[in-house]
């Protein structure tokens, strides 16, 4: 049963980047579910069609690509309610395998795709009047997993954003918060366990660390991203939201 | 009805955000039991339990158990929400006051979920309140400070050591306009000021309300908060995301 009133997104206008990827695609059905139009903003369109969810072919790296966006959104909707930033990549190096062409291009999707995105969604999410952005940080901002330097860097640095921006557009009723998934099943977890040798057991030991014993499915982060999304959190900003089956509750180390 | 034939504990229910949870949860079909240190409140509704409980007795948290045994057949939520705040450094705070802030705060809530996690479905849901105050310190409080502090703590080793039958989250609500936020005002040389001071530190321009709390105590009440355990969730309107040091304010 549903946490929230039914069509809890009525009227709102969403725009969600990476809406085509694993997390992406559960956010843009729960949204259109509840009532939202809404559009899926990726490099490519996972070509399914479906009510109420448009795509827009997008690259959050570039400036003309967001300004296209929310050209776009201004003339077919005249205003934004909602951003969701959720895409994102990541690369499994120490810093010394790390190139410096692998790092900027981790930080140009990971964290200037959420200042380009968001910035230019601004003007859009002042005419909502109950505006959320919700970034995607990580459980990897606050502790690290091996081997994925890069990544918990630009997710510590999308924690602090997203704190910036909600001390600079609070005022203005835009409410910004990040959620932190931790082990969710989508493409981007399957090429880490792709990585290992025996993906069974690897999976078995990943969930037996958590406290749920499982890993999370998209709609679980859907689930929370739909509630900030709406007026039921309509006090909560500047938060960072950690859902992970409870494994950073613990003082563990994972066994991979 | 997002709750719909949920059976809930709401300790602390008789005023403030324990009422606010117990009206939203009633609201959403859940059956609730209620209880607090004083009687039955004249305007609770009939459909909603009673029993009159300190919840730093173990007496009365026996007589709280029966009563959940008389009336529900299993518990899917619990809300510790009971509590008590004293506005004392330290060094100003008497044994009497540890016994009482820590008796509610601190043993309470270890109380209740010793004797209420047998008896809890599974997929059950236990939600408690902590505060931004057990994670920065507000002036003058030291002991209630510390008393939050350990319920994040408990808050994530329920998680651990019950999951995956019981999942267990603590909201870490900010200021919420309640009797025990004007008591907190008084304390200042000139409480308006104070007041007025402390609402430009929220980025959502406004103190909360005791509904804001009850909307996330009904997410995680519910199965969308199904992969949420062991965490302490701030609700705050943007108060601790901003440094403490706030240059516009000087």
């Amino acid at each position: 049963m549903s946490a929230v009133k039914e069509n809890y997104l009525q009227g709102r206008v969403a725009v969600v980047t990476g809406g085509c990827g694993g997390i992406g695609t559960a956010i843009c059905q729960r949204f259109a579910n509840e009532g939202a139009i809404v559009y899926a903003a990726d490099l490519r369109s996972n070509d399914e069609t479906k009510e109420n969810i448009y795509f827009q072919q997008h690259d959050v790296t570039s400036e003309q690509s967001a300004k296209d966006l929310f050209a776009r959104i201004e003339n077919e909707q005249g205003k934004l309610d909602i951003l969701v930033n959720a895409a994102a990549i990541e690369i499994e190096y120490t810093i010394e395998n790390t190139s410096l062409e692998d790092w900027n291009r981790i930080f140009a999707i990971n964290v200037t795709g959420t200042f380009l995105t968001s910035k230019h969604a601004l003007p859009l999410l002042r005419k909502s009047g109950a505006a959320s952005i919700i970034n995607f940080g990580s459980y990897d901002g606050y502790i690290a997993d091996p081997q994925l330097a890069a990544y918990c860097a630009t997710k510590g640095a999308v924690h602090a954003l997203t704190k910036a921006m909600a001390c600079d557009y609070g005022p203005e009723n835009i409410r910004v918060n990040a959620i932190c998934p931790g082990y969710v099943d989508t493409p981007m977890l399957q090429s880490f366990f792709g990585s290992s040798g025996d993906i069974e057991s690897l999976q078995k030991a990943v969930r037996d660390v958590h406290p749920l014993r499982t890993y999370g499915q998209p709609d679980d982060i859907a689930n929370l991203v739909n509630w900030l999304a709406g007026d039921e959190a309509r006090y909560a900003s500047g938060q960072l939201w950690i859902i992970d089956g409870g494994l950073s509750a613990q003082v563990q180390q994972m066994r991979l | 009805m997002r709750l719909a034939g949920k059976t809930a504990l709401v300790t602390g229910g008789r005023q403030g955000i324990g009422r606010a949870i117990v009206d939203a949860f009633v609201a959403e079909g859940a059956r609730v039991i209620t209880c607090g240190r004083g009687q039955r409140d004249d305007d609770l509704p009939d459909t909603i339990g009673w029993q009159t409980a300190d919840v730093s007795s173990n007496t009365d948290i026996e007589l709280l158990k029966q009563t959940v045994i008389d009336q529900f057949d299993r518990l899917d939520i619990l809300v510790n929400n009971a509590g008590v705040q004293i506005e004392k450094t330290v060094i100003n705070t008497t044994d009497e006051d540890w016994d009482t802030l820590m008796g509610v705060n601190a043993k309470g809530v270890f109380l209740s979920c010793r004797t209420f996690i047998p008896l809890m479905s599974s997929g059950a849901s236990i939600i408690n309140i902590g505060s931004i105050s057990g994670k920065v310190a507000d002036h003058g409080m030291a002991i209630y400070n510390a008393s939050k502090a350990f319920v994040h703590g408990l808050t994530r080793s329920i998680a651990v050591d019950h999951g995956p039958a019981v999942r267990c989250n603590a909201i870490c609500p900010g200021w919420i306009m309640t009797d025990m936020a004007d008591a907190a005002f008084e304390l200042a040389t000139d409480p308006d000021q104070a007041k007025s001071d402390a609402l430009a530190r929220h980025a959502a321009g406004r103190f909360g309300e005791p509904q804001d709390i009850a909307n996330l105590a009904i997410w995680l009440a519910s199965d969308d908060s199904a992969f949420a355990t062991g965490q302490c969730y701030t609700i705050d309107g943007g108060l601790t995301a901003a440094s403490p040091l706030n240059p516009g304010l000087f």
